[in-house]
This record gives structure tokens, C-alpha cells and sequence, in this order.
């Protein structure tokens, strides 16, 4: 299991687009993703529950990858948060 | 199997007064004597004390820390002390850190009480209901503001009255089978997202978060809104939870229940529930199987367990066959003519 902390850089946060990308992402690997916020923990592989996170620029997420590729969907994902969902 | 962790477990460390009062002025029938004054401090402790012995001038071991609650009695030990022992009693009582105090039964706090409260910055509230009742409502109310909660991905359908949790991996079928439920008339509680607050000391209550309410994600349709769909019969905000089904896909080397003899639980929240594994297979309609898991379990809390009985006409069943093999040991011994 891969775990990573990520922030929201983009000022529009995570909203419908970059969630549905982020879902999108996420399905395409076997490995299970999970965000953590707040006391909540979401399953990234669904829409609904990522955008029940409501994320807003600056608040810090934790993810964790679990699976046969977790290394790769890890790498993608981080990769995504951290080029603020390609709106910087 | 679910993850229970740090994580996605959560419980409120502290409540302000100012939440306190704004949340149940209108249930509690509360009044502030003290306008906002002491509405920063922190409740931080769940259960409520009242405060005699302390007034009588014993605070060795006074839970300062808890909502103090003074009934009758307090307020006529008080009345026969005159304004110096009372404000004597108060300095001693107030120079405590309490986070509030509630007088009951309709009672008007005495004058010295007030004003030093106001000098110490502690709320006083007076509330129109009787000493136990209000003990109870506050203390209820605490319960559950302090209750620890865990979120859990999954699909909650009240079903037959029965609250049945779904899980299982993403894309396995969950939401499906939540939405074939209400399709029947079953009533959707939480899908994707579910929080679970402790209630009490053996009961979990379900419910959504408020973003999500009663939206559900269907795999090529993209999102759906139950309520409007379906309408208000097809939701509650609200349920106890009773099971858990695992939906999985079915796995040769895995061992599923034959009998319904072997009742697997599983604890959450330091609370066991029933759990089934339920594998999925073509043609298997995990719906109408669902509905039955539920009467099942209506059937066994009016007392009938299907699998007990059936045990019990088997073992019924051996016990006269063997009996019978005696009979005719005995027939024999009737028909040995000597």
C-alpha cells in the first residue's frame, strides 16, 4: 500500500471537471484508491464520493493506493493534484 | 472488509456553548440570563453534574469541567441562606472553569448567581422543563455530539424496515442493487458515502452527508437524483444499522454459509453486527436475495430462526428413527413366545 499527502493548488478546487478526471484516472488501474479528509474516507473510483470531499484551494488530502498497480495509479494521480488539475 | 481506522473515524473534541444553546434553545426551551456572555467556552466533557455538594462547600472532587444542572433542591438550599452566604457560595462555585449552567423547572436563578457568572464569563441558562427530563435531553444531546463516527464506502437501503448496509469494491454492484431496492419500494438512506455515529452503547445510526443526500452515481449514466425520481417515500434521512452484506465476486476457494447455522459478525465501533458474504454470479438477482436476508432477520427478532428450526425437525427427525429401530427390538422381544 502507497500512501501520499496532497494540496489543492488550483483556485477553483477540486470541482465537477477535475473530480470526473480524477475518477476517470483512478478507474483506469486495478489497485483501490482512497482520499481521506476530514474524518471521511472516499473511494476514488467514485464520482459522487469525490466530490462530496467539496476540497477547496489549500486543504491537504490524504490518498492511499492499494493493488497490483499501485505504483503507477499513484504516480498519475499525485501527478494530477500537482499540477493543480491543469488550471494553474 | 472494512477499514476502520484513524482515518475515517472522527469525534468532536469539544462543542462551543454558543452551538450548544443555538442548536437547543428551541428543543430544550432554554433562555439566557447572561446574553452571550461565556458563548466561546468549550463543553468538553459529555456527561452533565449537579452541583449540591459543591454549593454546600465540598469541591474536592467537583467535575467543574461538565454542564452543571440546578434543580430544586439546589435552588431551595440557596433560598434559606442569606445574600452574603449566597454570594459567598457563588465565589466559591464561579471561580471554577464551568461551561455553563442550566437552572430547571421554570426557575429564575438568584440575582448573586447572575452577576458573578456575568464577572466570570459563564453562561447561565434557565429552561422551562423539570430536572430529569432536561438531565436526560442534555445528556442525550451530548451523547450524540460526542459520539465517535466513521465513513464508510458503501450503499444503506432500508429494507423491509431493516437497515442493510452494502459493500464492497468499486464497480462490484452496489449502487445497482440500491437502486433495484428502492425500485421495489425499499427506501434509500446513504450511497458512495456513509457516516455511522454511535448511539447509545450497542446501536449505529446511518445517514448521508449533506452535500450528497440522496444523489447516486450510476455506472453509464452518469448522476441521479433518488428523491426526484422516485420521490419522498423513496428515501429517509436516517436508520439504524442492522446489516452488512459484502457484495463479491465468487470465489471458488471461498467458503460460503449452506446452513445459516454458522452467524458471522462483524464489529464496528466496538459493536458486533451480522454480516453476510454474498458472492455474485449471472443470473443470481442479489436483490430479491437482499429482501430475504431481511425477512430472514425479521423472522428470527419475532423469534423464529429458520435454520434453528430446520435443525431441530432433522434432530426430531433422527431421533424418532432411531426410537422406531427400538420399538421393533422391543416387538420382537413380544412376539419371542417361550
Amino acid at each position: 500500500m502507497i500512501e501520499k499527502e496532497v494540496t489543492i493548488v488550483n483556485n477553483a478546487g477540486l470541482h465537477t471537471r477535475p473530480a470526473a478526471t480524477l475518477v476517470k484516472i483512478a478507474a483506469k488501474y486495478q489497485s483501490e484508491f482512497f482520499i481521506y479528509k476530514d474524518g471521511l474516507a472516499i473511494n476514488g473510483k467514485s464520482i459522487i464520493g469525490v466530490m462530496t470531499l467539496a476540497a477547496e484551494k489549500g486543504s491537504m488530502l490524504n490518498l492511499s493506493f492499494e493493488g497490483p498497480d499501485e505504483e503507477q495509479q499513484a504516480e498519475e494521480i499525485v501527478n494530477y493534484f500537482n499540477r493543480g488539475f491543469d488550471e494553474l | 472488509m472494512i477499514k476502520i481506522d484513524s482515518r475515517n473515524t472522527k469525534r468532536k473534541e469539544n462543542i462551543s456553548v454558543e452551538f450548544f444553546f443555538e442548536t437547543a434553545r428551541d428543543k430544550f426551551k432554554l433562555k439566557s440570563y447572561t446574553g452571550e456572555i461565556g458563548f466561546e467556552k468549550l463543553i468538553c466533557d459529555q456527561n452533565i453534574h449537579r452541583p449540591g455538594l459543591a454549593l454546600a462547600g465540598f469541591v474536592d472532587l467537583f467535575t467543574y469541567n461538565r454542564v452543571q444542572i440546578v434543580g430544586n433542591t439546589e435552588l431551595r438550599y440557596l433560598q434559606q441562606l442569606d445574600s452574603t452566604q449566597r454570594r459567598q457560595v457563588f465565589e466559591r462555585l464561579l471561580q471554577f472553569d464551568i461551561p455553563c449552567i442550566i437552572v430547571t423547572d421554570g426557575n429564575t436563578p438568584p440575582e448573586e448567581m447572575v452577576s458573578i457568572a456575568q464577572n466570570q464569563g459563564i453562561a447561565v441558562f434557565g429552561s422551562e422543563y423539570s430536572t430529569t427530563k432536561l438531565s436526560y435531553f442534555v445528556g442525550d444531546f451530548l451523547d450524540d455530539q460526542f459520539a465517535p463516527r466513521v465513513s464508510i464506502h458503501g450503499s444503506f437501503v432500508d429494507v423491509y424496515g431493516v437497515g442493510m448496509l452494502f459493500i464492497g469494491k468499486s464497480g462490484i454492484g452496489k449502487s445497482e442493487v440500491a437502486l433495484d431496492l428502492v425500485e421495489r419500494g425499499h427506501r434509500l438512506v446513504a450511497d458512495d458515502v456513509v457516516i455511522l455515529t454511535k448511539k447509545g452503547e450497542n446501536v449505529l445510526i446511518g445517514s448521508g452527508t449533506k452535500l450528497v443526500k440522496h444523489f447516486m452515481e450510476v455506472r453509464g449514466i452518469g448522476i441521479v437524483d433518488v428523491k426526484s425520481m422516485f420521490g419522498v417515500r423513496s428515501i429517509r434521512f436516517q436508520k439504524r444499522l442492522e446489516i452488512i452484506i459484502e457484495l463479491e465476486l465468487w470465489d471458488n476457494t471461498a467458503t460460503y454459509t449452506r446452513t445459516g447455522l454458522d452467524n458471522k459478525t462483524i464489529d464496528i465501533l466496538d459493536i458486533e453486527l451480522p454480516y453476510v458474504k454474498l458472492p455474485i454470479l449471472p443470473g443470481k438477482n442479489v436483490t430479491v436475495i437482499s429482501e430475504v436476508i431481511a425477512l430472514n432477520y425479521l423472522l428470527k427478532h419475532f423469534g423464529y430462526d429458520t435454520a434453528k428450526e430446520f435443525e431441530n425437525k432433522l434432530k426430531e427427525s433422527i431421533r424418532k428413527k432411531t426410537e422406531e429401530k427400538d420399538n421393533r427390538t422391543i416387538n420382537y422381544f413380544e412376539h419371542d413366545f417361550e
